[in-house]
């Protein structure tokens, strides 16, 4: 499917010093984003996206997946350093961080949660790379009757698994389809739902749902939690001694088992659909205490618990691109970001990609591994800094945040229209998380939109009309019921009353 | 005031699935003969599984409680700032109201030291500008 000059002409592009100063910029922005509270990676890839309009497309990605690596390892500062995780993915982290620091090992805290994550990463992208080309070729024999029914699939597994109600998912899932239905139809070339708007005749802007819902509603989120009290410095603890501001190699290898197990857990878990990165780290840690010999001593500050988490957090990025390259299906929000950054740029993505674009695709895995490094060499280096990063004032972080959105809207739809629809679907954002619906079903489902329809048409137009010829497609056919059995199992599950009361936010 | 939500966005979703069903779909969607997949089969589609689930959130509500009035209505306050502030934009441009909107809001999260205001005020919108005009040679709105 690809050859190996492609695969070398890919790996070489990735190590220009153009393509690694970006991977290196990405790196450097997601840490310091990371360690801010309230940003995080993917409000930061949100907001990065239109600036990288004017560059060529493996730069533009892999400066992407750099802020998405960079990021969760920055996350984990505030989580040791304040107890309040940058990312939710870090919350797990902060269990043990947290205790360490107090005791004053920030900086040992802070550096297990790099060479963990680092590790982990590592793991799921030698993963992906593997594995990605082999599923591409399989996903290449399904049809659109099959696609539409793994489309069916997906909505009805991250409808069950993301939030905390299946009825509302479904919901979130059908607005993102709505919204996506926006614009000319994809068999007539009808207008559509347009209003009398013709600058809706292309559908809504990607940019502008994407960041009006991620990150300007997460921002309106934080702003209304803030009773106009501005947070004060953080202090930071150091007890002077050398060995609590290093991580030794008896102490890294110690937890190599951790590690190995965390990394195992988050790739599997990225590699499905709408799981994510929290709950990785969640059940890498509970397996972590459950599997050691003093499961007494995690949550006051043990190396293993960090160990855990990070490496499966940071396990779920490389192999949530599993489904992405493979099939053209996010898996996360993140994913569906990086989506939308290869659509800019006039990429489709799924199977094809490999075969159309296979040195892109090599070239973006060699970023990714660059990235690692890069991750590992920035953090030992960085890391100091960004402990003083958490300190920063909110006021300055969210309005900044703001006008660099409106900025990168106008510029990615050429104008100020773009920047108010933005505004409109943060507002929606905002609502809908306020009220339990969760943005990333409805992102997701609003980027598949589009070819959720094709996928359709043309399975009709494959059936004669005739849903009964589905019998002829028995992997459309076990998907659904898959689909089907799942929905059951989940509406089962979530009985009346029984979920919490929680809030889905943009990284749910 | 703390108040469960699902009925009421329940309520919400039927009334919109169904407004959307009998009045904006055919009112906003051309009708086509032919084909396959008509240009309203999906949104009717999407119409009815709203209408269906939002009846169905009305009969099996989850614990979820939506947070208190007073941050709607903080919410409310910052949406109306940054509606005026890119009306205004797109009356008098990025550089002249850019430092106003985050004056603003710096203002109304509560920061008074002068060192962050300038930095919010003057030094992000002029950074913004050096990267956008002069690094990436692009149109500020």
């Amino acid at each position: 499917m690809v050859d190996l000059s492609t695969i070398l002409a890919g790996f070489a592009d990735a190590f220009t010093i153009w393509n690694l100063a970006f991977v290196l910029f990405g790196v450097v922005v997601g840490q310091f984003v990371g360690a801010v509270p309230g940003i995080g990676p993917v409000m930061a890839m949100a907001i990065a996206i239109p600036f990288t309009f004017g560059l060529d497309p493996l730069p533009a990605i892999a400066f992407l997946v750099g802020v998405n690596k960079g990021g969760l390892v920055g996350g984990a500062v505030p989580a040791v350093l304040m107890n309040t995780p940058g990312t939710p993915d870090a919350a797990a982290t902060a269990m043990d961080g947290y205790p360490l620091a107090r005791d004053g090992k920030p900086l040992k805290a802070t550096k297990m949660a790099l060479f963990s994550s680092v590790t982990g990463d590592s793991f799921s992208d030698l993963v992906l790379i593997t594995v990605s080309a082999p599923l591409a070729i399989l996903a290449l024999r399904m049809g659109p009757v099959e696609v539409f029914a793994l489309m069916v699939f997906a909505f009805s597994v991250l409808s069950g698994l993301i939030g905390n109600s299946l009825i509302k998912g479904i919901i979130a899932a059908a607005l993102g389809l709505l919204c996506a239905s926006v614009g000319t139809d994809p068999e007539n070339y009808t207008p559509r739902l347009i209003f009398g708007m013709f600058d809706f005749y292309d559908g809504l802007p990607l940019a502008s749902v994407a960041i009006g819902t991620l990150a300007i509603a997460e921002i309106l989120r934080r702003l209304t939690q803030m009773s106009g009290q501005v947070k004060p410095a953080v202090e930071v603890k150091d007890t002077g001694n050398p060995q609590d501001m290093r991580v030794s190699w008896a102490e890294y290898w110690a937890c190599r088992f951790t590690m190995l197990r965390g990394a195992m857990i988050g790739t599997v878990l990225g590699a499905l659909p709408g799981i994510g990165s929290t709950a990785a780290a969640f059940m890498s840690y509970a397996s972590a205490k459950s599997a050691s010999k003093d499961p007494g001593s995690f949550g006051k500050g043990n190396l293993h618990g960090i160990a855990a988490a990070e490496s499966a957090n940071s396990a779920v990025v490389g192999s949530n691109l599993i489904p992405l390259l493979t099939l053209g299906i996010p898996g996360s929000v993140g994913a569906a970001l990086i989506i939308s950054a290869f659509m800019i740029h006039g990429i489709q993505p799924g199977p094809l990609l490999f075969q159309d674009q296979g040195r892109l695709i090599y070239g973006l895995f060699g970023a990714m591994i660059m990235a690692n490094f890069l991750n590992l060499w920035v953090g030992q280096v960085g890391l100091r800094f960004w402990v003083k990063v958490v300190s920063a004032p909110e006021s300055i972080i969210f309005a900044s945040a703001l006008l660099l959105c409106i900025v990168g809207v106008s510029m990615a739809t050429g104008g100020i229209f773009g920047v108010i629809v933005m505004l409109v679907f943060a507002g929606i954002g905002y609502l809908m998380s306020s009220f339990g619906y969760s943005v990333v079903i409805f992102i997701i489902a609003f980027f598949l939109g589009p070819r959720f329809e094709i996928s359709l048409s043309q399975s009709l137009a494959l059936m004669n009309g005739d849903w009964t010829r589905i019998i002829e497609y028995p992997i459309a056919l076990l998907l659904l019921l898959v689909s089907i059995i799942s929905i059951w199992w989940f509406l089962r599950r979530s009985g009346p009353d029984t979920t919490k009361s929680s809030q889905v936010t943009a990284e749910d | 005031m703390k108040i469960n939500a699902d009925r009421a966005s329940g309520l919400f979703f039927l009334l919109f699935g169904l407004a959307l069903y009998l009045f904006i779909i055919p009112t906003f969607v051309e009708q086509v003969e032919g084909g396959w997949v008509h240009p309203d089969t999906v949104p009717n589609a999407v119409a009815i599984v709203l209408s269906l689930c939002g009846a169905l959130l009305m009969l099996r509500p989850t614990k979820h409680h939506t947070q208190e009035a007073s941050e709607f209505v903080r919410a409310g306050l910052y949406f109306g700032l940054l509606m005026v502030g890119l009306v205004l934009m797109g009356r008098f441009g990025f550089i002249y109201v850019a430092p106003m909107i985050a004056l603003a809001i710096m203002l109304l999260i509560g920061e008074r030291r002068p060192f962050w205001l300038v930095c919010g005020v003057v030094g992000m919108p002029g950074a913004i500008w050096l990267l956008v005009v002069q690094v990436l040679d692009r149109a500020l709105p």
